[in-house]
């Protein structure tokens, strides 16, 4: 589809070119909260969350993105993977990039480990057959061997993130788009996410990952650039990008996902009450609150 | 991939019943029998339908549960699945097209219905058959256009899907369901064509009624409209796409 395309003579991985979108923000309507309630909620405001973004991420780099809250970071990432279409400018790819991008989020707590891997693994491009090869190998770096017929309800939000983070290196592709969440907050995780995130570098595959300790997972970034208002304000090396992020303002202390509305988010604002007899009944497929 | 999503929501649908798929036999059937019993028992022989009128009956009722099943259940496709569309490198339509595949297989594993209303009624359908397929066709473009268009609204606005829910309780009387397109008056009848389900529903019925054909003209328009919805829902979740993608 046209949001996946792949520009297979591309001389760079991935090239943003002009590059601007806008975003949903929730806005509330004013007045006394009695009648808001009623009311219905406003029609959301669209902002701008990246405005002539110009970027070029040549094959086999590890660049890092630092950026605060609202900044366009997961913006960025999701236009690199084509999980969002740009509004203005245009993003070009020489091969697929996994979406690594809150993965734990779209997993079903009342499914299986395993099935949950099927599941996952399937949105991230692995086929079922593949899938089926790797199932013990994702079990054991996530460390949920034996654990695999277990639905994932008993499991804390970091052994799901674990889970998340190894189906996602499993697709075998050549650039990964990854989001802090995965791991940042998982320190006795981090060194196996280093080791393996240093293998798959040495094979030449590319990251871009946004955070803001880029050092847990990697011990040489190539680039790292800092975003601020939805432009590229620096295009340096880590250490100087981590000094002017520090300048700036630096990391968030509730450092949640940027391109979320920011008064709620969007499940929250999804509330349809029981269904009538006419009706499908609803399943517990419907998403749950993030894993922060 | 897409036959996998597939499995997976019927099994979680249907491991929660102790009757599982027995539900989807009985919900249609059961409803058939009662609106039977009303119109046809209770209420007295009178000038509504065709018969055998149980016969009539299922032969609508069940492509109708499939048409509010599946375009209810699929209007919320998107919002149900915004984490995974945030990851997804499938392409978007297809969390509609997996949840109307869901309704479809039901649908056709309730057809033992309308078999079950054969042998009661002992009525064999004629060669005017072969376009049973042809509406289930039909019906499942049509269903596939709105459910495209109505899931990227229902993400800008999650009021569609109650919006819906109105509407196809009102469609249910605006359509031959319980009544035959003979018992629409003729001046209204090119009004009631504008319905697509009625040129669906009248295929699946012509095996059984031939006479339901005789209005030809009227059937081409509610097909055709029924087309053009497809085209229509088509464009406008191209349209919507980004903005559905944003609000994941």
């Amino acid at each position: 589809m046209a949001r996946f395309t792949i520009t297979k003579d591309l001389d760079v991985m991935v090239e943003f070119d002009g590059v601007g979108i806008r975003m949903p923000r929730a806005r509330k309507r004013k007045g006394p909260a009695k009648i808001r309630r009623f009311a219905g909620q406003a029609s959301p405001e669209q902002v701008w969350r990246l405005r002539n973004v110009t970027l070029s991420v040549p094959a086999g780099q590890a660049l890092a993105i630092l950026g605060r809250r609202n900044s366009g970071r997961e913006a960025l990432l999701r236009l690199a993977a084509g999980t969002l279409i740009p509004d203005e400018g245009q993003v070009r790819r020489q091969a697929k990039i996994v979406p690594m991008i809150d993965v734990a989020a779209a997993m079903a707590r009342n499914m299986t480990v395993r099935q949950n891997i099927y599941v996952i693994g399937g949105l991230l491009g692995i086929t079922p057959k593949v899938m089926g090869d790797l199932i013990p190998k994702v079990a054991h770096l996530a460390g949920l061997q034996g654990q695999l017929e277990r639905t994932l309800a008993p499991l804390t939000n970091r052994q799901i993130n674990r889970l998340a983070w190894s189906i996602g290196v499993m697709t075998g592709d050549r650039a990964y788009a990854i989001d802090k969440t995965h791991i940042s907050e998982d320190p006795e995780f981090a060194p196996t996410v280093k080791e393996r995130m240093t293998q798959m570098r040495a094979e030449g595959v590319t990251f871009i990952v946004s955070s803001d300790r880029p050092e847990l997972f990697l011990d040489h970034w190539d680039r790292a650039i800092v975003l601020e208002r939805g432009a590229i304000i620096a295009d340096t090396s880590l250490a100087e990008a981590t000094i002017l992020f520090d300048e700036i303002g630096g990391s968030d202390d509730e450092d949640r996902d940027d391109d979320l509305p920011v008064e709620e988010s969007f499940e929250e604002r999804d509330d349809l009450g029981e269904e009538e007899v006419w009706e499908q009944e609803d399943d517990g497929d419907r998403p749950r609150k993030r894993n922060r | 991939m897409l036959r996998m999503l597939v499995i997976r929501e019927l099994q979680t649908q249907y491991s929660r019943f102790r009757f599982g798929y027995l539900w989807t036999l009985m919900e249609p059937l059961g409803l058939s029998i009662i609106l039977w019993m009303v119109f046809s028992v209770l209420l007295g022989p009178r000038n509504l339908g065709l018969q055998p009128y149980l016969l009539f009956l299922s032969v609508a009722m069940l492509p109708w549960w499939w048409f509010t099943k599946g375009v209810n259940s699929s209007v919320r496709s998107f919002r149900r699945n915004v984490a995974q569309l945030r990851i997804s490198t499938l392409p978007t339509q297809f969390w509609v097209l997996r949840i109307l595949l869901v309704s479809t297989v039901e649908f056709v594993m309730s057809l033992p219905v309308i078999v079950i209303a054969i042998i009661l009624t002992r009525d064999l359908p004629g060669p005017f058959i072969i376009f049973f397929p042809i509406a289930i066709l039909a019906q499942f473009l049509f269903m596939y256009g709105i459910a495209l268009a109505l899931a990227s609204w229902n993400v800008i606005a999650p009021d569609v899907a109650r919006l819906v829910r109105l509407v196809l309780r009102g469609l249910f009387y605006l359509s031959p369901i319980l009544y035959s397109v003979s018992n629409i008056p003729e001046h209204v009848r090119p009004l009631a064509a504008l319905n697509p389900l009625v040129g669906i529903l009248g295929l699946y019925r012509i095996g059984w009624w031939p006479q339901e054909i005789e209005d030809m003209v009227h059937y081409g328009l509610s097909l055709g409209i029924g087309a053009m919805t497809f085209v229509i829902g088509w464009i406008v979740f191209r349209r919507l796409e980004s903005r559905v993608l944003k609000e994941s």
